[in-house]
């Protein structure tokens, strides 16, 4: 392959995170519901992305993501981004701090990051007068966590093939 | 334990200040700006609530075309699927059918009689009430929200808090009204209380939704003589709906209330709002 469909095919990869981010929001489908699973990939999505390939989302992109998430969902402006940005946050943080970069490593740092978005998801929800079903936020949590390496090996596939 | 505190502290200042070599924002900044963004909601100043109201449209729109592909395949899925269910649907409705047309008769005389004492109590009847048909431009419903957004909003004088009809089904109450859009929250949501009337015990009740697939009728009096297949409606109390608008039966299970509702929530495209000006005044 030349070195030019090489640069092609990686500034076409940089734009498929992105153009997923989008899709997620825009379709409202950041929560896959089948009966009581409930998983957040779009969590799972913006930390990957910041944390293993950190030029492909922007903190500006994930904010807009978020606040269409917060309209198609209808949840009030605002507490999307910030939760997303929270996970961005950590994500990076882990990034400074780490060198070798695993599976469990990231596995285990995504807990404390999708505890701190949940704590602020329910903090911002509460003052917003908005009732929260703790038990489907329970369980949104667990499943976000259990299907993490599942979705880890996806992006890394999507990853590998693009050459991001 | 100083060098590392220091790492720490480098790491924290590094990954909220520092923008990074493509990122163009500064995550401290967009977090401050999100947390501005959530108390603005509170806000009602006429700029700001316009300005929501209008990238609240625009994205509605950007996520109609976006969910375009997979509207299509689900439709097709479902052309297909009730091609197949054709020959049993029609058997169903054969048997309906004979099952209504008796029941017509009997409703017609108590129509009659009805009317009859009415104009014995000299009863006022509701202002005159206007449906506005509308099409359900987004059905995004999240674990959170049970909820859809119409394509009318202020353009055609709808209004927070106006009922919601699937054929003449109550579904829902309007939440929030954009120019060109608004949203419906589904009596499913968590949100949603309902005051509504039983059939045929009078009993008045809050129909509550839990976010699941049946909502729960709350405060009924304790020695109550609720069956299976008892038939709800909004009792109209505090002026809120008009009365009498049908939402489903009744449906016990381990001494829970539940409600059957009558229209599939799953499956509505179309819907009536109703604009009586009696029951919407603010």
């Amino acid at each position: 392959m030349s070195a030019f469909s090489i640069k092609k095919k990686t500034r076409i990869g940089m734009i498929i995170p992105l153009l997923i981010l989008f899709i997620i929001s825009l379709n409202g489908i950041s929560i896959i519901n089948f009966k009581f699973i409930t998983v957040n990939i779009h969590y799972i999505l913006v930390y990957y992305f910041v944390l293993r390939k950190p030029d492909t989302l922007g903190y500006g992109f994930i904010f807009l993501s978020g606040i269409i998430n917060d309209v198609v969902l209808g949840l009030p402006l605002g507490i999307n981004s910030l939760v997303l940005l929270i996970v961005a946050s950590v994500a990076t943080y882990v990034r400074t701090l780490t060198v070798r970069v695993t599976l469990i490593n990231d596995w285990i740092s995504f807990i404390p990051a999708l505890l701190i978005a949940n704590f602020f998801y329910f903090i911002s929800l509460y003052f917003s007068d908005f009732p929260i079903n703790y038990m489907q936020l329970f369980n949104n949590s667990i499943f976000t966590i259990v299907f993490y390496p599942i979705l880890w090996a996806l992006f890394s596939l999507i990853s590998n093939y693009l050459e991001i | 334990m100083e060098t590392s505190r220091e790492d720490v502290s480098i790491a924290i200042r590094s990954a909220f200040l520092k923008k990074g070599t493509k990122q163009r924002f500064s995550l401290f900044v967009l977090i401050i700006i999100s947390c501005v963004l959530i108390f603005l909601q509170e806000i009602e100043f006429k700029p700001i609530k316009y300005t929501r109201v209008l990238i609240k449209d625009a994205i509605y729109r950007g996520s109609v075309i976006v969910s375009y592909p997979g509207e299509s395949f689900n439709s097709i899925k479902n052309f297909f699927k009730n091609h197949f269910n054709l020959y049993s649907n029609y058997n169903e409705l054969r048997r309906d059918y004979e099952e209504i047309k008796k029941e017509k008769y009997q409703s017609d005389f108590l129509k009659l009689e009805n009317s009859q004492l009415k104009k014995i109590v000299q009863e006022t009847l509701a202002t005159s009430e206007v449906l506005v048909s509308a099409k359900v431009l987004l059905d995004k419903k999240s674990p959170y929200l049970n909820s859809f957004i119409l394509n009318v909003g202020s353009n055609k004088e709808i209004k927070k808090g106006m009922a919601v009809l699937s054929k003449s089904n109550f579904i829902g109450r309007i939440v929030d009204v954009n120019f060109f859009s608004s949203r419906v929250l589904l009596l499913t949501d968590l949100n949603s209380k309902i005051p509504v009337i039983l059939e045929p015990s009078g009993h008045l009740a809050i129909l509550s939704g839990r976010g699941e697939k049946l909502p729960t009728l709350e405060y009924l009096p304790k020695d109550n003589k609720i069956e299976d297949g008892d038939k709800i409606y909004t009792s109209g109390k505090e002026g809120l709906f008009a009365p009498g608008i049908p939402i489903g039966e009744v449906k016990i299970e381990n001494n829970v209330y539940k409600v059957l509702v009558f229209s599939d929530l799953n499956q509505v495209l179309y819907v009536n709002v109703k604009t009586g000006e009696d029951y919407y005044r603010k």
